[in-house]
């Protein structure tokens, strides 16, 4: 137990490091984590299965920005190891995935302070143009990534694995049904998170575009993605081109009307 | 006067691989500040002998920086192009440098935002997910190379278009408004993938059945008549409505937990 704990741990260092210093490669989603731990516990469908669960749940989760998020990579290692460990499905690691990510964050945000420091002591060896000072401040704050998530993914694996077995043995069937429930309306959460992104008036009707292809003509992602892509073309250099240059054309006659003012001349 | 001072392609290989930590030291002071500053030091090197000049140009890079990681290349790039025209030429004014690095990291974010987490890892990720759902390993081996591909390029290409074209090109273009042209595109595909993923991969149905005058009416039949995938959909607006009244998503998720549980209890869902 002991050498998958610490695999486990390496698992969500690896995790935490794709954003820091991977340059985000996607190492950090729990659709490639979640492979990974499968790989460890000798059980790779179900990691899969439950990295594609937690990934719809998270998918909207971005670190955009300066805003520190969830964190995705602790909770989705823990919960998809400790439902393999427990021998129960996909509802167990979700449920377990969505309280971890979120305690986890703080120790992110601890990361993130502590850092200051070491972000004022690479200005101080920049102004002796010392190189090889800046480069090892630089080089710090990573490690000290790892930690936090390889730290807490150990203890918990070790000390916790047999506490979460009983705990969900335990568990009676109509709370277990529910919460089957709650899995499948999770993704909803990623879903309005990616249209509070993406969404707008103006915007909103590609939405259902999309809905209605996969609703009506049964059409896979991939499609859609295709078919989207030439319609943005087709929408924004074909048709705002044209509208563009006619409007160029009779700009003297058009302008009142688009500034919504009625000139008396 | 001695030779001009050239950066050569081994500086801009190295500027490659040192952007992919751009985020290591990241703080809420000044973000990505020492990860930008650590990608320019062998530019920095390359170009300034004197300790005053690489003192300045370090200061420089340690100011804030903060952009999608994708195409911080693009920006290293045109910075490292105008190092070199500062080291060149005294009469070049080298506020310029971090000046044009503040313009261009929001426009550039923004773009990078909506192409690379609104589009590309969309598109990847639905793919990825409809195959591992079924417990197919190749899920999210194809989800990394669908998704990477794109990164890798952008990140390659965009460090030798900023380095070549420099500032002048990329004020054009964002003038021109190719850059708002290039974001409606990718929400239009992101939007539309996202609205496929709704309806094929949020699996809610009701098991609610009525005894009309002994005939068995089946809720769900009569949703699917009126428009198949109502519910998640309703669902996602709820969701998305919820998210609007700025509750938080801790609150939202640990909500429809408890949700639910207590719709499976009174047999609605």
């Amino acid at each position: 137990m002991v050498a998958q704990a610490i695999m486990l741990g390496i698992i969500s260092g690896i995790g935490i490091l794709d954003s820091r210093i991977f340059g985000v490669l996607m190492l950090e989603r729990p659709l490639v984590l979640g492979l990974l731990v499968g790989l460890v516990l000798g059980d790779v469908q179900q990691g899969v299965i439950i990295g594609a669960q937690l990934e719809l749940i998270w998918m909207g989760i971005a670190g955009i920005g300066a805003a520190t998020p969830p964190d995705i990579v602790t909770g989705g290692v823990l919960g998809t190891a400790f439902a393999i460990i427990s021998g129960q499905g996909v509802e167990v690691a979700l449920v377990l995935a969505v309280p971890i990510a979120v305690l986890a964050q703080s120790l992110g945000v601890l990361v993130r302070i502590i850092n200051t420091y070491f972000m004022h002591r690479a200005d101080n060896y920049a102004a002796k143009a010392n190189f090889r000072g800046v480069t090892i401040m630089m080089w710090i704050p990573p490690i000290l990534f790892f930690l936090s998530v390889f730290i807490p993914t150990v203890l918990a694996i070790i000390l916790g694995a047999e506490q979460v077995k009983n705990m969900i043995e335990s568990v009676p069937e109509t709370i277990l049904g529910g919460l089957e429930v709650a899995g499948k309306l999770l993704p909803a959460v990623g879903f309005a998170l990616l249209l509070d992104m993406l969404f707008s008036k103006k915007m909103g009707v590609y939405f259902f575009l999309g809905f209605l292809a996969a609703s009506f003509l049964d059409l896979n992602i991939t499609a859609i993605a295709l078919f989207g892509a030439c319609i943005a073309i087709i929408v924004n250099l074909v048709i705002n081109n044209n509208s563009n240059n006619q409007a160029n054309d009779q700009k003297g006659n058009n302008n009142n009307l688009t500034e919504g003012e009625i000139d008396f001349e | 006067m001695s030779s001009p001072k050239k950066i050569t392609k081994k500086e801009l290989r190295q500027v490659f691989w040192r952007s992919f930590a751009l985020q290591g030291a990241f703080n809420y002071e000044r973000m990505q500040n020492l990860g930008y500053a650590y990608a320019m030091i062998p530019v920095i090197k390359k170009l300034y002998d004197k300790h005053d000049d690489q003192v300045k140009a370090l200061n420089r890079h340690l100011e804030i920086f903060n952009t999608t990681p994708a195409v911080s290349t693009t920006i290293m790039g045109i910075s490292a192009a105008m190092e070199e025209q500062n080291a060149n030429d005294s009469n070049f004014d080298s506020n310029s440098i971090n000046a044009v690095k503040a313009s261009l990291m929001g426009p550039l974010a923004g773009i990078g935002d909506s192409l690379f987490w609104g589009t590309f890892r969309i598109i990847a990720a639905g793919i990825g997910v409809s195959l591992a759902t079924q417990g197919n390993i190749f899920g999210p081996i194809l989800f990394l190379i669908l998704f990477n591909i794109p990164h890798l390029f952008l990140r390659i290409a965009g460090l030798k278009l900023g380095y070549r074209v420099g500032v002048n090109s990329l004020e054009r273009i964002q003038k021109e408004g190719l850059m708002e042209k290039i974001m409606a595109m990718t929400t239009t595909v992101g939007l539309m993938v996202v609205g496929g993923m709704v309806a094929t991969m949020l699996k809610l149905t009701t098991p609610l059945e009525f005894d009309i005058n002994g005939a068995k009416v089946v809720l769900q039949d009569i949703l699917d008549q009126i428009l198949p995938n109502m519910l998640p959909l309703i669902a996602t607006f709820v969701i998305y409505g919820l998210m609007k009244r700025k509750v938080s998503i801790t609150k939202l998720t640990l909500g429809i937990i408890v949700v639910g549980i207590l719709l499976h209890w009174i047999g609605l869902l």
